[in-house]
């Protein structure tokens, strides 16, 4: 299980993935918009999306669950 | 050849979803790049037609520069440029890297097209432009000349100042005592200003029908004792211009039979080409193989690819590792200090099988860092503190082991406030400025994205006069000093406070702000910032690597200093690092 975390606070722009996608590592999860810039948010891991914690114009926190991978 | 340097494979290929993601992305960089190509070709058609140049018995600037290089080997550049808004919307001549029988040299020729290849507006720092390259690259600077001299109703736009357009003759002298030749093809009446476009070089090599003068039969016959012009003032005009119609001063007539000015004249006009050719064979050249480390590769991933990576929204983050794997030698390299100022990349890679130093800006965030606050987080495509340094660095120890540099710009500026300042950002910027200068290493930047800020200047930007060669755009630059929003917000916050005080409506002020933003996005587009001379070229992401080889080529042809190979350091130094911390080897039993 992998757990994906916002590495710095930001708005979450858009929610590229669904549960129950296969992703590889590096594949693009989420955008967070955060110190002006438009930042991917990829995976760590080959896997499948579990969970999904976040939609799009949620503010987050640093460190704070984005999407699960198992 | 066994590659002398053992590098490291980097970069990925692209993902479905990236490919699907950036579709209208790549789709927006093709539509600028047609706007481009449109501009270049309107500039082309403009003047006299192609077919009454034929009529003439002439030729094209164009068609002579493709009869004179080699295949595919004209790299142009400065080809819509026009700072002066002349009317042809260009600056008269045609400019570029070439290879001419084998040999690399910056070629320049006048557009005979328009005025018969005057001088006009904007054309003064054109060549400018054309002399530092051959300066910097050490390369024969090749004219086609082709002059009818001052456009004369500007001529105050044109003749004076200086680095107007006499500033090229000088310059043409310096080239000549720094050992840089420089040769001619003469075509056409070249009177006054021509006269001299056409004496100033080292070699010249006439068409039979061409001349150099001080100054034209119009000159001559011009000149009225009275201060203004009457009917006996026209009679004497129109006898003087018959009389001067039929023999037009310094003619082949006069400057090979009597001066011996011209070394070869010749009837037609590619054996004017033939001969420049011919002389090209004969420039000082290292065999490529005397520098080369490794044989030339292809890289693993296609330059074209790169319009998928770099997103026109100019927000968008983007892996810059897999840009600079598309453009290089079999997608490897050796990075310098890898863990250190992690938004910027530093590197050695080779190009065409030459070594070559690659800095640009990474992109994304950057939690935990810069280290001398923890109040903020860093973002890429800003400079640190470290980020600063490791450039530094790099440049240094390039300019010690003689490593040419190519730069890749896309920031938005050096990290401010008085953090920052405590930080030293403002020195080491300068700092940075100051190891270009001293390391007078010919280099060239690709403002890949954004060029902002000092960022733009500390980072290779074409500022850097003395070691700068060119600098390419590409269909998602911009160039500006910051955001238009970032100014817009800069330039009247004060003033929306006082109306809001005032309690008067927002939206004049508003109105004024939205459209500075608009201005900031007008001009710093890829066609105002090629037009401008922000850049020297806007070239599409599948052609910079061309520009890059035909860069390598040319600074490796004849380089003023070397470094042997096994003298370099820099390769150690990024060899040490990978074995710090290892422990030495155990004696066995």
């Amino acid at each position: 299980m992998e757990e994906v975390l916002a590495p710095m606070p930001g708005n979450i722009l858009e929610v590229i993935v669904k549960v129950g996608d296969a992703v590889k590592e590096d594949d693009e999860l989420v955008i967070l918009e955060a110190m002006k810039m438009e930042n991917p948010i990829c995976s760590p891991v080959d896997g499948t999306v579990k969970e999904i914690k976040v939609k799009a114009k949620d503010v987050v926190e640093a460190d704070q669950l984005l999407v699960v991978i198992e | 050849m066994i590659p002398y340097l053992k590098m490291k494979e980097f970069g990925k290929p692209l993902k479905e979803a990236q490919i699907k993601r950036m579709q209208e992305s790549v789709a927006q960089t093709n539509e600028i790049m047609k706007g481009i190509e449109a501009e270049d070709q309107r500039i082309r058609n403009f003047g006299v037609p192609a077919d009454t140049i034929h009529k003439r018995g002439q030729q094209t600037v164009w068609e002579r520069i493709e009869y004179l290089v080699d295949p595919g080997m004209f790299f142009p550049l400065h080809t819509i440029y026009d700072p002066d808004h002349e009317e042809s919307g260009s600056t008269g001549v045609v400019d570029g890297i070439a290879r001419i029988s084998g040999k690399w040299c910056v070629l320049i020729g006048f557009n005979n097209k328009w005025i018969a290849g005057a001088w006009i507006a904007g054309q003064a720092d054109n060549n400018l432009r054309v002399t530092d390259m051959a300066k910097i690259l050490n390369l024969p600077l090749v004219w086609l000349v082709n002059c009818s001299g001052v456009k004369l109703p500007e001529q105050e736009k044109v003749y004076a100042n200086r680095r107007g357009q006499g500033t090229c003759f000088f310059r043409h002298a310096e080239l000549e005592t720094l050992g840089v030749p420089v040769l001619a093809g003469i075509y056409g009446t070249n009177p006054a200003g021509g006269g001299y476009q056409g004496i100033s070089p080292t070699i010249l090599l006439a068409h039979k029908d061409c001349n150099i003068a001080v100054g034209g039969g119009g000159i001559v016959g011009g000149m009225s004792p009275k201060g203004f012009f009457d009917e006996e003032g026209a009679e004497q005009l129109i006898e003087a211009t018959r009389h001067f119609k039929e023999t037009p001063p310094g003619s082949v007539n006069i400057h090979y039979n009597e001066t011996g000015f011209f070394r070869y004249v010749f009837e037609e006009e590619n054996q004017v080409l033939d001969a420049l050719k011919e002389y090209m064979e004969g420039m000082p050249a290292y065999n490529p193989k005397f520098f080369r480390l490794s044989e030339p590769a292809e890289p693993k991933y296609a330059p074209s690819e790169i319009g998928y990576i770099v997103p026109v929204n100019q927000k968008a983050g983007y892996d810059f590792d897999n840009v600079v794997a598309r453009l290089v030698d079999n997608s490897e390299h050796l990075e310098f200090r890898p863990g250190y100022g992690p938004e910027v990349y530093t590197g050695l890679v080779m190009i065409d099988g030459f070594l070559m130093g690659i800095i640009g800006n990474r992109q994304g965030l950057i939690p935990n860092y810069p280290e001398y606050t923890n109040e903020y987080n860093a973002v890429g495509g800003k400079l640190y503190r470290q980020g600063l340094i490791k450039m530094n660095e790099f440049v240094t120890q390039c300019s010690r082991d003689r490593v040419p540099i190519i730069w890749f710009q896309d920031t938005s500026g050096i990290d401010v406030g008085d953090i920052a300042e405590k930080a030293e950002l403002l020195g080491l910027g300068q700092s940075l400025i100051y190891s270009i200068e001293e390391s007078n290493l010919p280099q060239m930047v690709v403002i890949l994205r954004k060029g902002t800020a000092a960022a733009h200047y500390v980072m290779g930007g074409p500022q850097g006069n003395n070691t700068n060669a060119f600098s390419l755009g590409t269909p998602t630059t911009e160039i500006y000093v910051m955001h238009g929003e970032t100014a817009a917000a800069a330039s009247y916050s004060r003033r929306l406070v006082k109306e809001k005080d005032a309690s008067k409506p927002l939206d004049p002020v508003l109105d004024k702000m939205n459209e500075m933003v608009q201005h900031y996005y007008d001009k710093s587009r890829p066609m105002y910032c090629a037009k401008a001379g922000l850049v020297d070229e806007i070239v599409h992401f599948e052609k910079l690597r061309d520009y890059m080889v035909a860069f390598a080529n040319s600074v490796y042809q004849n380089p003023r200093s070397i470094c042997p190979r096994h003298h370099m350091m820099l390769p150690r130094l990024i060899q040490s690092q990978v074995v710090t911390g290892l422990e030495r080897p155990k004696k066995e039993g």
